[in-house]
């Protein structure tokens, strides 16, 4: 699998800048004039408490809501409210919490269904996929559906890389799973990462998400309430006070 | 040649009917989301587009009148004709009525309802309320299944079965192997993740009304063969084909082939059963679905998608 494509960016540059966005579910209001940014090559960790809008911080970027008013930029250019099939062609890519599988369809399907977008390549990076998940060379002709939960979010992560995003946005990869499967999650997360794919990532598993990250924004109540380097976000008493459990 | 075997024989093109029928409208709920009560009437519409279709082609050219297996090359090409009308009127109807609606599954088939009645009234209205044929001879039966097999299989139910076969044939290779069939198949089990996968579902969506249209047609074709060509022929046939799509599994393609089959076949076999008249043939086909469905409450292949 080849890096994305960065190479009119230096590492660092916002590879999505979001600037005063208001955004919602019908008439309710969940994000409140958000601000923040993510850099060319970091992993992000958005965490907060249920309710706080993080989910909806990537629905909002992947174009599943509108934003009310505000700007979402994706590599220098405006991509607010833009189709998802337009945003993953882009080099935008997008793993729901749930239903993140096609569970009818073989993980040799699941994958090929996650490269639609691609013109030339396909069978390339599917095969450089297979190496690097062996798990799901394995089970390439199961249905994702005969698949355990960590299987099912690899090959979810899996799905998601097959179009060699710049930005992935991943919502909650531990969700659901067994403490002894989440490591290896993240340790996929951060693989994908080393490859030159910027993360995006929600996660109610505060320590575990920003153990791996970069960088974490805590956000609460729609808008950010903390931003910082992971491992200072973690030394601070108050941000372990209020939302790392103590 | 009333015996078991013509029973069989005479079960498996009502199942052809019926299976064609069935798929498209399980493709549709599987998409779409509602149960397509229009579905009957646009069998209708396909069999009446055959009918202009035949009129057309009828020695418009040299060889149209030529026998392939006991039928003329025009009555080929008006199936073609005929589906071709299911598959635009499919589309338009998705594109006027349903899509700019923005419904839900409820208001989507309670306007299927008013749409089954427009289809019929425009077909009134245009040839009117009597019977119709596609004016092909109806032929003896063919020596081959009389001597052998003893039953009496005309060259219009050999086309019937054998079409239909190539169809669902067709299918089955385009859902499996080809690009769209993945796509259609990964929309139906999951129309919000092929979206953020980068499938534009839209056009999956216009490709399901287009197949199923298209088949839907030809089972209207196939029925107006087999019997005659009437207004009301594919709104009386829509309960026997709700029970197959039922019976396979709502949504479910495979399942609607399954289903079609059973359900044709029960249909056709009903004199067989002891104290049991030809008249509840359709009374049988729904007590079997009930059992079946005591049995499995979400059909035989219910819960997969496409």
């Amino acid at each position: 699998m080849s890096p994305p494509d960065t190479s009119q960016r230096a590492r660092g540059d916002a590879v999505l800048s979001i600037e005063g966005v208001d955004s919602g579910y019908g008439d309710v209001q969940v994000l409140d004039d958000l601000t923040m940014h993510v850099a060319d090559g970091e992993i992000v960790c958005l965490i907060g408490p249920n309710g706080a809008g993080k989910s909806t911080v990537l629905k909002t970027v992947f174009g599943l809501l509108e934003p009310w008013s505000g700007s979402v930029r994706f590599a220098g250019g405006e991509i607010g409210g833009e189709d998802p099939a337009d945003l993953v062609r882009k080099g935008v890519g997008y793993v729901p919490q749930i239903d993140n599988v096609f569970g009818s369809l073989s993980v040799n399907e699941n994958l090929r269904m996650g490269g639609v977008a691609r013109k030339e390549g396909l069978d390339e990076t599917i095969t450089e996929l297979y190496e690097r998940f062996p798990l799901l060379d394995e089970k390439r002709g199961a249905t994702a559906n005969q698949l355990s939960g960590g299987q099912r979010q690899v090959l979810a992560l899996a799905r998601a890389l097959v179009m060699e995003p710049e930005l992935l946005l991943i919502d909650e990869p531990s969700a659901g799973l067994a403490p002894s499967i989440v490591d290896d999650v993240f340790d996929d997360v951060q693989t994908v990462n080393d490859l030159g794919t910027s993360i995006l990532m929600v996660e109610q598993n505060a320590r575990e998400g920003l153990s791996i990250s970069d960088r974490g924004v805590v956000l609460d109540q729609g808008t950010v309430r903390f931003e910082d380097r992971a491992d200072r976000l973690l030394d601070n008493p108050e941000v372990s006070r209020l939302y790392l459990g103590g | 040649m009333s015996s078991l075997p013509q029973f069989l024989a005479n079960g498996m093109v009502f199942s052809c009917i019926i299976v064609l029928g069935a798929i498209g409208l399980s493709l549709v709920y599987s998409i779409a989301d509602f149960a397509n009560f229009a579905h009957g009437d646009l069998m209708t519409v396909g069999a009446f587009g055959a009918l202009v279709g035949g009129r057309y082609f009828e020695g418009a050219f040299p060889g149209a009148d030529v026998s392939v297996f006991g039928l003329p090359v025009s009555f080929y090409l008006a199936l073609l004709a005929g589906m071709a009308v299911g598959a635009v009127v499919a589309v338009l109807t998705e594109r006027i009525v349903y899509r700019p609606m923005d419904a839900g599954s409820i208001e989507l088939l309670i306007t299927s309802i008013g749409v089954a009645l427009s289809y019929r009234a425009l077909v009134q209205l245009q040839f009117g309320a009597g019977r119709r044929s596609y004016d092909i001879g109806r032929g003896g039966p063919i020596d081959f299944f009389r001597e052998t097999l003893g039953i009496g299989m005309t060259s219009r139910s050999l086309v019937i079965v054998t079409l239909t076969f190539v169809l669902v044939v067709a299918l089955h290779l385009l859902l499996q192997y080809t690009t769209l069939g993945r796509k259609m198949r990964a929309t139906s089990d999951n129309p919000s993740l092929a979206k953020v996968s980068g499938i534009r579902t839209e056009n999956v969506v216009v490709a399901m009304w287009i197949i199923g249209g298209a088949l839907a047609a030809a089972g209207g074709v196939f029925l107006g063969l087999d019997t005659i060509v009437r207004p009301r022929m594919g709104f009386d046939i829509l309960l026997v084909v709700f029970a197959a799509v039922i019976l396979g599994g709502i949504g479910s393609v495979y399942g609607a082939m399954l289903g079609g089959f059973v359900i044709g076949m029960t249909h056709e076999l009903t004199p067989v059963i002891p104290l049991v008249g030809v008249e509840y043939d359709s009374a049988v086909a729904f007590i079997l679905m009930v059992i079946i469905l005591l049995v499995r409450p979400s059909g035989i292949m219910g819960g997969e998608a496409a």
